[in-house]
């Protein structure tokens, strides 16, 4: 508990630096009001218990606030979890096991409705009628499991009061990352008549600064200010931003050079995705410091490989493969945009320490698959359609073919990818192109829903190497149930190693993004949260 | 002593100098992608598919790399390296383009020929069968054809290549994996059935009329004999012309579907599969996109003129543009959609 207490200290501090340094970066001069115009390359689940990717999560990121959320502020300091629709962080009991929230007075959706406390346990009970990716994150909460399976009608583990604002929550063991899980959109609170169906097409009503309105699924979305905010989400949630804009409009435009296009021609004020990787050295030399800057991502890209079935089943193969990959060809095909890797951890996240375990070796990666003579040598290699992953996913199947396999490329439409290869109903789910952004900043999240024996599903599967390790699938769960310390950091680090030297994945790189905008807009106000990218509410015109 | 169809038709053929501007062209189109192992292994010493990513390549004694760090591929080097990269890399993977537009040209044209032969056989026997029988027959095959001839061509060719790509087909004991070239030529040669058969449809039933059919029936020739012996050589004309047309659609739909992701499957090369790569790189390397582009262009304008004059040679009457106009509004029916 005594652990406990000091890191909940160290982030309400983070937190309170954070917002001092947002609130002194917004002194600067700009315009307020104007409508941007955002174009994004796909079109984003905005509905928020269902939402699980990048784009949802930064297109959501003001529009839906759960009970904790995180600070609008770059690098570490962006990581930090601070109170949302909640009045404060959570006290913890001493037995790690019993959450309690007050949720703030005064809060209404844009709809009009007032927030009630009890909307946070029907937002959950949601999460898991709608079957979202994220209801593993909340199934150790007491009840969860018979709401689930239908035996219950409500979660036991969840109990609130409307008229004291009161939130308590009860999980079945302790927990080292339920804090970050009460900052993850899945459990942004809904109105408790939201129906049990996705709602991208009809948004449930906001409590962020902005409300979506006017949705064509596959073509755009805009933006409103949420007639309640000033009115009264605003005086209730002082410490959060309420944005520069008055309105904002996002177009899919699927040809990322034309997005680049429209930025320079001033058509469009932002870009969600990464510059396409032959643009990007002239966008760096006309715009780096005007309109263009480098941002960090803590996410990993790595080909998983199925260790359920030959060739795979053979640690040797497996190890050969990652001594086959050539880093340095990866750095080429995304155009310098990937820093080289060979871990699962990436940097910046707590726990990460650099090591390589698999120096690029062709003639040993051969011997090796020589030695393991695997009884089945046909391969079939997945990847997305997205450039430049699809030219990663071609390289990669050479490389299978020089180190004696027949390999064969399977190129799927990126809308569908992860669907198609975490469902274990597809055939030939041998290996295959990945990459996983942090849902929070903590290293559980880089092991627990990838890599643990218990996240392997039939469908939504993250698992993709379905690696079932007893000892480590325990490890994980060991320190999955800790408080971040310097102990468990090293723990982490440790199970890194562990894991690789098992070698599930083949990872190769750390993504580099970018901040493009027009010309008219303050570049310097723009934060990019590393969890949700870029921030709605710190665009502004010049 | 009077000249046979055959010896006219060659004669008007050979008085149409495009047209044997356009066959020259064509058949040094196909000398150049026949050439292409002789260029891999003699002068390029590569294959279509090898990648040379971080490699280096001596050009005029310096060391060159293939694909630069920031992933800008190497340019033409004509013959600066022996012939090596002849056209330059042909994206950051760093393989040979002037290896991959030949490989990739065998591709396109076998897809196109054998797409061709197909839509043209299936429409062949589909015509024969209604324009023969009439009746029922003739109307249930002509609503098949309807039906699939409502959809566009390039729809109907997406449609099924995106259902097809994960899992391929599967039918009995048929099974093409989704990564074979086969699966392609089903599609193209497919979606362009009805547009053949429903011409040939119409000469089958004018023939039929015809009183050479009604002598051969009188002398007890049974339906298969009449088809075959009487119809169909009297088809010969109409399906040659079809054909030059149908491989030029064939090789434009294959560009298409590729350019979509739905036709040859990566890494293998087509010049459609090279333009949709070449795409991603318009802006720094334009050659990827221009130089299969440009084959296509060649190709299907030479198929299309010598389809063009060939008909006019073989029927004078131009029946079939007629025929073909009626139904499409063009002579290509996979330019209907474009």
């Amino acid at each position: 508990m005594k652990k406990l207490g000091v890191v909940l200290a160290a982030i309400v501090l983070t937190a309170g630096a954070t917002l001092g340094l947002a609130a002194c970066g917004s002194s600067s001069s700009g315009k307020e009001g104007g409508t941007l115009t955002v174009s994004y390359a796909s079109f984003p689940d905005l509905d928020p218990q269902l939402s699980y990717s990048a784009e949802g999560w930064s297109a959501i990121y003001n529009t839906y606030l759960p009970l904790l959320t995180y600070a609008h502020a770059e690098g570490a300091e962006g990581s930090a979890v601070v109170p949302g629709l909640a009045e404060d962080l959570p006290t913890v009991s001493k037995d790690e096991k019993v959450y309690t929230l007050t949720l703030r007075k005064g809060l209404k959706y844009s709809d009009g409705t007032p927030v009630k406390a009890s909307d946070f346990g029907s937002t959950v009970e949601r999460l898991f009628e709608v079957e979202s990716g994220g209801s593993p994150f909340y199934a150790d909460i007491v009840g969860a499991e018979d709401f689930l399976e239908g035996k219950a009608d409500g979660i036991s583990g969840i109990k609130t009061d409307d008229k004291t604002g009161k939130i308590e929550i009860t999980l079945t063991g302790p927990s080292g990352t339920f804090v970050n899980e009460l900052a993850m959109p899945f459990v942004a609170l809904v109105p408790p008549s939201t129906p049990g169906k996705p709602l991208t097409t009809k948004p449930a009503p906001a409590t962020g600064p902005y409300e979506l309105v006017e949705v064509k699924p596959g073509r755009s979305w805009s933006y409103a200010r949420n007639p309640q905010w000033e009115k009264a989400n605003a005086r209730a949630m002082p410490d959060l931003p309420g944005g520069h804009v008055d309105r904002i409009d996002v177009t899919v435009v699927s040809n990322q050079s034309t997005q680049v296009n429209e930025i320079e021609q001033g058509k469009t004020n932002w870009m969600f995705d990464p510059l396409p990787s032959d643009r990007v050295a002239q966008v760096q030399q006309r715009y780096e410091g005007s309109q263009y800057k480098p941002e960090a991502s803590i996410s990993t890209y790595f080909f998983w490989m199925n260790m359920t079935q030959p060739p795979f089943d053979d640690v040797k193969v497996r190890q050969a493969v990652n001594y086959a990959i050539d880093p340095a060809a990866l750095e080429r095909i995304y155009a310098g945009e990937i820093n080289a890797t060979q871990q699962i951890l990436p940097p910046g996240m707590p726990g990460y320490e650099k090591f390589e375990l698999y120096p690029h070796d062709l003639e040993k990666a051969k011997a090796l698959v020589k030695e393991a003579n695997p009884s089945d040598r046909e391969i079939t290699v997945w990847t997305d359609s997205l450039d430049p992953n699809d030219v990663a996913g071609e390289y990669y199947e050479s490389v299978l073919d020089q180190i004696g396999f027949d390999a064969k490329l399977k190129v799927v439409n990126a809308d569908n990818y992860f669907t198609l290869i975490g469902n274990a109903a597809t055939p030939d789910l041998d290996t295959g192109w990945a990459n996983w952004f942090e849902d929070y900043p903590h290293p559980n999240d880089f092991f627990e829903p990838l890599l643990s024996g218990e996240s392997i599903a039939p469908t939504n599967n993250t698992n993709l190497s379905r690696i079932d390790d007893p000892k480590l699938s325990a490890k994980i769960a060991e320190l999955g149930a800790e408080q971040l310390s310097p102990e468990v950091e090293d723990g982490y680090a440790e199970l890194d190693k562990a894991y690789m030297e098992q070698a599930p994945w083949a990872p190769y790189g750390n993504r580099r993004l970018s901040l493009f905008v027009s010309s008219d807009i303050d570049m310097e106000s723009v934060i990019w949260n590393p969890t949700f990218s870029g921030d709605l509410t710190s665009f502004r015109f010049k | 002593m009077s000249r046979g169809p055959a010896s006219l038709a060659w004669r008007r053929l050979r008085g149409n100098h495009v047209a044997l501007a356009a066959a020259a062209v064509f058949i040094l189109i196909v000398a150049f992608v026949l050439a292409a192992p002789l260029w891999s292994s003699g002068v390029a010493d590569t294959g279509p598919n090898a990648t040379h990513t971080v490699e280096k390549v001596e050009v005029d004694g310096k060391q060159r790399e293939v694909v630069s760090p920031n992933g800008t591929p190497i340019g033409p080097l004509w013959f600066g390296a022996g012939g090596k990269f002849f056209l330059g890399a042909d994206g950051r993977l760093g393989r040979d383009e002037m290896v991959r537009l030949m490989y990739g040209g065998r591709t396109s044209l076998l897809i196109g020929i054998l797409a061709g032969l197909l839509a043209t056989v299936l429409a062949t026997v589909a015509a024969l069968l209604a324009g023969f029988y009439r009746g029922w027959v003739d109307a249930v095959i002509s609503r098949c054809l309807d039906l699939a001839w409502s959809f566009p061509v390039l729809l109907l060719g997406i449609a099924l290549g995106a259902a097809l790509a994960v899992g391929g087909l599967q039918v009995g004991p048929i099974e093409i994996s989704s990564g074979s070239i086969l699966l392609p030529i089903l599609i193209i040669g497919t979606v362009f059935t009805p547009y053949v058969a429903r011409p040939l449809r119409g000469e089958v039933l004018a023939l039929r009329e015809r009183e050479f059919v009604e002598a051969a029936t009188a002398q007890g020739a049974g339906p298969l004999r009449l088809m075959l012996s009487e119809l169909l050589p009297n088809l010969w004309s109409t399906i040659i012309v079809f054909f030059t047309l149908v491989v030029a659609n064939s090789m434009l739909l294959e560009a298409s579907l590729s350019f979509v992701g739905v036709g040859v499957q990566p890494p293998n090369s087509s010049w459609g599969a090279m333009i949709s790569s070449g795409f991603k790189l318009l802006y720094t390397t334009p050659l990827l996109t221009v130089l299969p582009g440009l084959m296509i262009l060649l190709t299907v304008l030479s198929l299309n003129i010598f389809g063009d004059a060939l008909r006019d040679a073989l029927d004078p009457r131009s029946r079939v543009r007629l025929e073909v106009e009626a139904h499409t509004g063009r002579y290509e029916p996979g330019s209907e959609v474009a």
